[in-house]
């Protein structure tokens, strides 16, 4: 492979990469605190795209029951970012509190759990499918102001063309995820989820509400995904109800080779496995999807717990 | 140990839930008013079994409205001989299995005359099987691929193949810039039709003497294609072919322009829907796209299609709704044919779907998109083809298929 096409690959690799590492940071969020994963993780990454996409443009595009809906704002594209990932949040909170909590209660089995997750999944994508259409949506050619639609990392002779809408997605989302490693790492509540992620009866006894933080995992999960599907949707388009089903499965990938329940082994997942598609040969380019599950295939063989995963033991 | 493998076994029943559930058929089967289960009813029932979900309904969406418009132009103008037609509508989603499943609920449930679907030439290749063994004609509304007639005795098609259209987007590229040299091409490797497709496309490029520098793969639910687009316009193509659906294609023709390609681009049949404006908006301009129908094609059932099409839609009729109408009409035109031959009240439905098949082989149709017939097999003979030249408005609200003469 030429040096140029390499660093443009690799390059490539890392902007995909970067958000597949912020989606998996949910996924690893949840399974931290409950030990399940949540299917409906790339639902909500779905729905994230589409409440900034009603909230930038005003209204819920023109197929669907909200057709004739419009909103009273046309929020600018940051504004309806965060805001529009705040809802998918609350979203998860909500699904949280009708599929999770109950479960949680009766003490029943993760399988379960996981059973229900799937089905909140299908409920909402189908949802979206009722109430927005199959239609695809794309974002303002004005999102991000009058940028270039490319910057030339290379020479006139050897050109390394990469979208702007790239670098942008790269830079915001490694600034969250440096915003998350010190939440969980420096903050009183990021510790206290640390604390009911490695012993929940204890943290219980030492006075940590864990049904609070529980809701402000899920909320977080859930704003990470809406933020994640966002950022995907800008680069190019929220292709339909079931676009966030494919990143639902590489996000699994990401955090089992970086290590379940692991932040840094979920980003550097997310990074190793972006770079790994597009660093597939071009006539190969269309089983990207069997390379990288490939290598985590192997990675399950050799080291079960992941990259950056600690072993489990248990005493006998 | 426990713990591990109770994890383990977690998130391999979870993965195996998940890709379940992406390929499982989230239809939910809706269907109108379901018909009487003879002859004797008072409506004629025609099954339309068509994409109503998944990322093919984009495609099936244009599908249902083209027959429902289809159903109201028809039974205004006295149905079959004064009984009207009645549309029952199965969803097939985007898999096999739901084709197979809208199939026998349409054949042995609703008891059908005859069915329209399955959108993709892959649905058709599991699901029309079902219908040749219960005797029920299939007419493909968007079946192009090579091979779906040959299915069986009751299976036809009104979608002209690929083999008849591509070529004539690639002689349009050509007569646009005859400095065409070197050919990029894209096609989708989950999608049947697109196989299909880019052979035919790639057969073209080399009939034509121009130089095939890649073919580069995708799959219809890729959404990022910054890899394939880079090493592709590394090798600096002249025209770049497109076989895919209209958001994959589209996100593809997006991120292409915005990496720098200048170049032509032809998008194969799955691109040619209005659905693709709204994913590249100003850079779908200029894409080039063979049709098999005109919104411009003179004749009075065209015309009224289109108004109706319009008032209803606010936007030209796509060639998916006029080849959904035409598999419709086809049906109409022949129940009435045989109708007037031997009264179908009077025959029992597994000789009425039999005779119905045979009619329809045997007629010719004056269609929205032009006279056509079926060869023996159920292949469709069509006379009339169009190339057509997306343009945008330039901020990418509007956009339509300006036809190339």
């Amino acid at each position: 492979m030429d040096i140029s096409l390499f660093i443009q690959q690799l390059l490539n690799g890392l902007s995909i990469g970067s958000v597949y590492a912020i989606f998996a940071l949910g996924y690893t969020l949840v399974y931290s605190i409950l030990g399940i994963i949540n299917l409906a993780h790339g639902a909500i990454f779905t729905l994230g795209a589409y409440f900034t996409y009603a909230l930038m443009g005003g209204s819920f595009g023109f197929n669907g029951l909200f057709a004739n809906l419009t909103l009273p704002v046309q929020l600018p594209f940051a504004m309806a970012l965060i805001i529009g990932s705040g809802l998918a949040g609350l979203v998860g909170i909500g699904m949280e509190r009708i599929a999770f909590k109950p479960l949680r209660n009766k003490g029943s089995d993760p399988l379960l759990t996981v059973v229900s997750s799937l089905g909140v999944a299908v409920v909402i994508v189908n949802l979206i499918q009722y109430l927005v259409g199959a239609e695809s949506y794309t974002f303002p050619a004005n999102t991000f102001g009058n940028l270039p639609a490319a910057i030339n990392f290379g020479s006139a002779e050897k050109p390394i063309p990469i979208r702007s809408v790239q670098v942008i997605i790269f830079g915001v989302s490694m600034v969250i995820v440096a915003i998350l490693t010190y939440f969980i790492n420096r903050t009183k509540y990021g510790k206290a989820m640390q604390a009911i992620a490695e012993d929940p009866v204890t943290s219980s006894l030492l006075g940590i509400d864990s049904d609070r933080f529980i809701i402000l995992t899920f909320f977080l999960s859930s704003f990470l995904a809406g933020l994640a599907g966002t950022l995907v949707a800008s680069s190019v388009s929220i292709a339909g109800p079931y676009f966030g089903i494919a990143f639902g499965l590489r996000g699994l990938a990401v955090i089992v080779l970086g290590g379940l329940g692991s932040i840094p082994g979920a980003v550097l997942g997310g990074l190793l496995i972006g770079v790994v598609e597009a660093l597939v040969p071009a006539e190969f380019s269309g089983y990207k999807d069997a390379v990288a599950f490939g290598i985590l295939f192997v990675m399950l063989l050799v080291r079960p717990q992941g990259l950056l995963g600690r072993r489990f033991i248990q005493k006998v | 140990m426990k713990k591990i493998l109770s994890r383990q076994s977690i998130l391999t029943s979870a993965c195996v839930l998940l890709i379940t559930a992406c390929g499982s058929n989230t239809a939910n089967n809706s269907t109108s008013e379901t018909p009487s289960s003879s002859n004797q009813s008072t409506t004629i029932p025609i099954g339309i079994a068509i994409a109503q979900t998944s990322n093919v309904a984009l495609l099936g969406q244009e599908q249902v409205a083209g027959v429902k418009i289809a159903e109201k132009y028809f039974n205004d103008k006295g149905g079959i001989n004064g009984t009207p037609i009645k549309l029952v509508l199965q969803d097939t989603a985007g898999d096999e299995a739901g084709a197979i499943n809208a199939f026998q609920t349409l054949i042995n449930r609703d008891k059908v005359v005859g069915i329209v679907g399955p959108t993709l030439s892959q649905q058709a290749f599991s699901a029309d099987p079902v219908a040749e063994r219960a005797k029920v004609p299939v007419i493909g509304p968007s079946n192009t691929a090579k091979g779906v007639p040959e299915i069986g005795d009751y299976v036809a098609r009104v979608s002209v193949p690929v083999s008849v259209v591509a070529p004539n987007a690639v002689k349009a590229a050509l007569k646009q810039n005859p400095n065409i040299k070197k050919v990029a091409v894209f096609f989708a490797q989950n999608d049947a039709f697109s196989k299909s497709e880019t052979e035919i496309f790639q057969k073209t490029v080399k009939d034509q003497g121009l130089e095939l520098v890649t073919v580069q793969k995708f799959q219809t639910t890729d959404t990022d294609f910054q890899s394939q687009a880079t090493n592709a316009i590394n090798l600096k193509p002249d025209l770049v072919i497109i076989s895919g659906l209209a958001a994959d294609g589209g996100n593809l023709v997006r991120q292409l322009r915005e990496l720098g390609y200048k170049g032509l681009i032809i998008g194969g049949n799955g691109l040619n829907t209005s659905n693709i404006f709204p994913v590249c908006k100003a850079l779908c301009d200029g894409v080039l796209i063979a049709q098999a129908y005109s919104p411009e094609h003179p004749g009075e059932i065209n015309a009224a299609f289109r108004k109706a099409y319009v008032e209803q839609f606010k936007k030209e009729p796509p060639q998916f709704s006029a080849q959904a109408f035409t598999a419709v009409q086809v049906y109409v035109d022949a129940l009435k044919e045989l109708d007037n031959k031997s009264k179908i009240s009077q025959l029992q439905l597994p000789q009425l779907r039999t005779e119905l098949n045979k009619q329809i082989l045997a007629g010719k149709y004056n269609t929205i998109l032009g006279e056509i017939s079926f060869t023996p097999v159920g292949e469709v003979v069509q006379k009339d083809f169009y190339v057509a030249q997306i343009k945008m408005e330039k901020d990418g609200s509007q956009g339509k298929f300006a036809f190339l003469k």
